[in-house]
């Protein structure tokens, strides 16, 4: 994937060589700048790849598609609609029948805890509460797989634990495929099952690492050993990029 | 959020500077420091006032001006939020419209009148058309900017949850600009309002605008401020109104005062 033209053209991907089976939580963490963002783009179909191929179901992707839904980091509601009208946003654009609509959009409603603030504007809503919005916006869609970028990357750190676990729920109960773009390590770790790291300038991919244990809802995560040590040595492999990131006088 | 402080201090200290005037207005005036043939007392201007409204004399005046201006206005209301987001998606059509909007947008609308009035005629076609064609700037101008400026992530989340490149403009875009398409029908509905009275002057036979220049001209001063301070009132009114209606009708959007 490459940006621009010419002797200014910039390398944003190379190389990168990824699948992801039915069912998976597939995190992807780097530095800044690793394009991994760039990445999930490419797969939402928003951008298109200057070479390689990209496939979905076998099928190559041409632009977005409601098979694939989205959760950005912040601002991707319709500030004109109500979180109920947000929700039922791509149902409408489907055809779906009111008395059909309403009940999902209420389901949804239930699923991420907004009972009571469906007639809400989104500007009348926190940060946290946006987020969920967002997040019902796109399962109601029903996609068959989520892409999420840095989706709690500007909320606090209770707020964050609280969604993360929120998501690990859904995505158990739904059993749904997931492509999750964070800069946070401990996020990668406590949210996936594979968590890819991958290096900067060019954007590629470093390691791929499985987690094999489980993490549970409300567990104590510093207080695991096995994801004390996965969260560690994914770290190391992260700060190695971007120390070397430093010393070729790239500024973070 | 906060919440503004209701006191009685607030409302009076909003009135005071103008209060302040006015009384220095008819102090001066019943001093005899102020001639009559430089300013009429404000006791007689609002005298006149009184019998303006009281008599009725005014309100059919007020109507046919609120209808020009009205018609004038939504005229370029409709075509301003065409044309400017047209131009804003359209390569085409903004190389074709900007050199003259960028042409006529230093031009004093009022300059025009009597051009319009040759092509039109002296009745209200051609100040309806003046009164349009000013407050169309503001209002494409508002529409392109705003369409322009639409947030990406918003076109992108509409096109991943299955809206085609068709429907973008009636789901995402259109809604997405209001906000400052209501901020430049705003400054519009001032700017018509200028426009009525300048054309008024000129050539008619009712109107606010015609009443101020009949009544200067045979020297009655004291009417004529009358009306001018009436039309003062109204533009304030309708002011008030639109921002209090798009309060209402738009709470999705915090709009400034």
């Amino acid at each position: 994937m490459r940006y621009g033209a010419g002797a200014n053209a910039v390398t944003a991907l190379e190389r990168i060589d990824l699948s992801v089976d039915r069912n998976e939580f597939v995190t992807i963490v780097g530095p800044s700048g690793c394009g991994k963002s760039t990445l999930l783009y490419l797969v939402g179909g928003f951008l298109a790849p200057s070479a390689g191929e990209l496939l979905f179901e076998g099928a190559p992707i041409r632009g977005p598609g409601p098979e694939r839904g989205i959760v950005f980091q912040r601002y991707s509601l319709f500030p004109w609609l109500t979180v109920a009208g947000n929700i039922a946003f791509g149902l409408e654009e489907r055809g779906m029948r009111a008395a059909e609509r309403e009940r999902v959009v209420a389901e949804h409603i239930r699923l991420v805890h907004l009972e009571g603030f469906a007639d809400r504007y989104p500007r009348e809503l926190s940060g946290g509460m946006q987020q969920r919005v967002a997040i019902a916006q796109t399962l109601a869609c029903q996609p068959a797989v989520l892409l999420m970028d840095e989706p709690f990357g500007a909320l606090d750190a209770q707020t964050r634990r609280i969604l993360q676990d929120e998501l690990r729920r859904i995505w158990r109960r739904d059993t749904k495929t997931v492509l999750f773009v964070t800069h946070d390590v401990e996020e990668a770790v406590a949210l996936g099952t594979r968590i890819v790291v991958m290096a900067a300038r060019p954007g590629r991919i470093k390691e791929i690492a499985t987690r094999d244990f489980e993490v549970r809802e409300g567990e104590e995560l510093e207080a695991n050993p096995a994801f004390v040590a996965l969260k560690l040595r994914i770290w190391r492999s992260v700060k190695e990029e971007v120390d070397a990131a430093r010393s070729a006088g790239i500024p973070l | 959020m906060t919440t503004p402080r209701r006191t009685w201090l607030g409302p009076l200290a909003s009135v005071a500077p103008l209060l302040i005037v006015l009384a220095a207005w008819q102090l001066a005036s019943a001093a005899g420091a102020l001639p009559k043939a430089v300013l009429p007392a404000l006791t007689d201007v609002a005298k006149a006032l009184a019998a303006l409204i009281g008599s009725g004399e005014i309100f059919p005046h007020t109507l046919a001006s609120l209808a020009r201006a009205g018609i004038g206005l939504a005229v370029a209301v409709v075509v301003g939020i065409a044309l400017g987001i047209a131009m804003a998606r359209m390569r085409v059509v903004r190389l074709a419209f900007e050199p003259f909007l960028l042409l006529i947008y230093p031009v004093p609308k009022p300059a025009l009148i009597p051009l319009f009035m040759i092509w039109l005629g002296i009745g209200d076609f051609s100040k309806i058309a003046v009164i349009a064609l000013g407050c169309l700037l503001p209002v494409v101008t508002a529409a392109f900017n705003g369409a322009r400026s639409v947030d990406e992530v918003l076109l992108w989340s509409a096109r991943a949850r299955g809206v085609s490149e068709r429907r973008l403009l009636w789901r995402v875009v259109l809604p997405a600009t209001l906000p400052q398409i209501a901020t430049g029908v705003r400054t519009a509905l001032a700017i018509s309002i200028i426009i009525l009275v300048s054309s008024e002057f000129l050539s008619s036979q009712e109107g606010l605008g015609y009443l101020i220049s009949s009544y200067g001209g045979v020297g009655a001063d004291d009417s004529m401020l009358a009306v001018v301070i009436y039309l003062a009132a109204i533009g304030y009114a309708l002011d008030r109104l639109y921002l209090a209606a798009l309060r209402r009708f738009m709470s999705w959007h915090a709009f400034a005062h």
